[in-house]
């Protein structure tokens, strides 16, 4: 079975990993208590990113602690995924900050521009899971998740196979470990990406509408997976879905993006049962007439 | 004047060399027009803006020059200023740079192609750049080339036949000598023709399995 932080984890270059408790370098989080709170896994503060003369992101603020489950929604176009490729660092914000465990993505102590090597330690404890799998289609289902325990993980490759096929067994897949990428149906793909983040033991885990591309049974199989996950698990979800049933299913806090912005968060109970906001209550019907 | 059987018979074993050093020249221009592309791709796609500049115009030379002005240049205009190479090395060389200029383009063109979520999961995954490109890119650049490069080599083989005229000894070259000595044309050009024919249709079927092979990929 999964144990959350295992050895093949290199513990020792996050010492904020165990600290829970106020590690926070003098800069309290606005509205957080930084005596009482543990530093939260994802924060970004007053984050804005713009594409040519294209704003998708408007000065957002955004802490999800470590363990939670925060679920962004929202119309297309509204920032949702630009969000979690921020965090990803596969793009970088015009302006503002992203930490992740408190240390910044971004700029580093003396706010020069992080070096390529901090960048990469940071990063290590963020995976990803995208809309179009991504898997590599030259490699075995083995290889695609060998790959990354070998070379950044620098276990051996017995070591890596043995990771690589607990996690296959994880999202049910081990009997597919031979074949390749093109061989298998869109959500046996998508579990295996799912198994690929999994296996390198990220502490947040982004999935960005990891069901979009699939049919509806297929996509049950997927949300399955992740239900299992956030169950089994301690690990931060930070989901951005058009499956409302799932989202109200997995998350503790449910974020509503519209142009760029929060328009409104709180907990599924409330956005779903009584959302404050027009635009959250317009979004809702129609993505839950459809 | 007729087919003259013990005529051809006679001049095969001529022909045969010929056939032989065109083998050796393909495959030496193959090689460096294989691998130097590839290098070259590489280069234009990591390099800074200088370098793309300079890969750009380094093609745009080898693709624009004649490739019989490049061989008389190695072996005419080189010489006068001390370098002096062998026919058979300046041949390759030539033939091989100027292949290697349009590999590059079949591995550029494939490099484009990745989708950029492939490049997206490698910096997910947290890959090394030197990873990154060993393990994903170039396999996955070299796969989707394959049938064009094949393409390539089998042009290589035709294209051989221009080192006739720095004297290589190449199938071409050994006709015409065969021609010269007795004044016979027809069986030496004849054969060589077949010969040329019979050799290239390794290269097509070869280009033909790999297609069906990356069609059931695909399917």
């Amino acid at each position: 079975m999964l144990t959350p932080m295992h050895s093949g984890r290199d513990v020792s270059a996050s010492p904020l990993v165990q600290s829970g408790e106020n590690e926070s370098d003098g800069a309290p989080m606005p509205g957080v208590d930084a005596d009482r709170s543990p530093t939260p896994a994802v924060q970004f503060t007053g984050v804005s990113k713009s594409f040519g003369s294209n704003q998708v992101l408007v000065d957002l603020d955004l802490a999800v602690m470590p363990g939670e489950k925060v679920t962004l929604i929202g119309p297309s176009g509204s920032g949702k995924t630009t969000v979690l490729r921020l965090a990803m660092t596969l793009e970088k914000p015009t302006s503002g900050d992203i930490k992740l465990f408190g240390e910044s993505i971004i700029n580093d102590d003396q706010g020069l521009p992080l070096s390529s090597r901090d960048e990469a330690r940071i990063r290590r404890r963020c995976g990803m899971v995208f809309q179009q799998f991504n898997l590599f289609p030259h490699m075995t289902v083995l290889d695609n998740l060998v790959l990354a325990p070998r070379t950044v993980l620098k276990l051996d490759k017995e070591a890596s196979e043995e990771l690589a096929m607990e996690h296959l067994r994880l999202v049910g897949l081990s009997q597919k470990a031979s074949a390749y990428p093109g061989q298998l149906s869109g959500g046996q793909q998508q579990r295996i990406a799912i198994a690929r983040a999994l296996a390198l033991r990220p502490e947040i885990l982004l999935l960005d509408e990891i069901t979009s591309s699939l049919d509806p049974e297929l996509a049950g199989e997927v949300l399955d997976v992740i239900r299992n996950i956030a169950h089994v698990m301690n690990i931060t979800l930070l989901i951005v879905t058009h499956e409302m049933r799932f989202a109200r299913e997995v998350s503790d806090r449910i974020a509503m993006f519209d142009g760029g912005r929060i328009v409104e968060q709180g907990s599924p109970e409330k956005i779903f049962g009584s959302p404050q906001s027009e635009r959250t209550k317009t979004f809702l019907q129609s993505v839950l007439n459809h | 004047m007729s087919w003259d059987w013990s005529y051809a018979v006679q001049i095969l074993p001529g022909l045969l060399w010929g056939v032989w050093v065109t083998d050796v020249v393909t495959a030496g221009c193959a090689a460096i027009a294989l691998v130097g592309g590839l290098g070259i791709a590489v280069v234009a796609s990591i390099g800074g803006r200088v370098s793309r500049i300079c890969v750009r115009a380094t093609i745009e030379l080898f693709r624009g020059v004649p490739i019989l002005v490049l061989l008389y240049f190695g072996f005419y205009a080189l010489p006068q200023i001390g370098v002096t190479l062998p026919p058979l090395t300046i041949g390759v060389l030539v033939l091989g740079v100027v292949y290697a200029a349009y590999c590059s383009e079949v591995y550029r063109g494939a490099l484009i192609t990745i989708p950029s979520g492939i490049r997206d999961a490698c910096v997910a995954l947290g890959l090394p750049t030197r990873v990154v490109w060993l393990k994903v890119l170039l396999p996955l650049a070299i796969q989707k080339s394959m049938p064009a490069l094949i393409n390539y080599v089998l042009v290589l083989y035709r294209q051989s036949a221009y080192l006739f005229a720095i004297g290589v000894p190449v199938l071409l070259t050994q006709a015409q000598v065969a021609g010269y000595q007795s004044f016979r044309y027809l069986e030496p050009y004849t054969i060589a023709g077949l010969l040329y024919l019979l050799l290239n249709l390794p290269f097509v079927y070869l280009l033909h399995r790999y297609r069906l092979a990356h069609a059931d990929a695909n399917a």
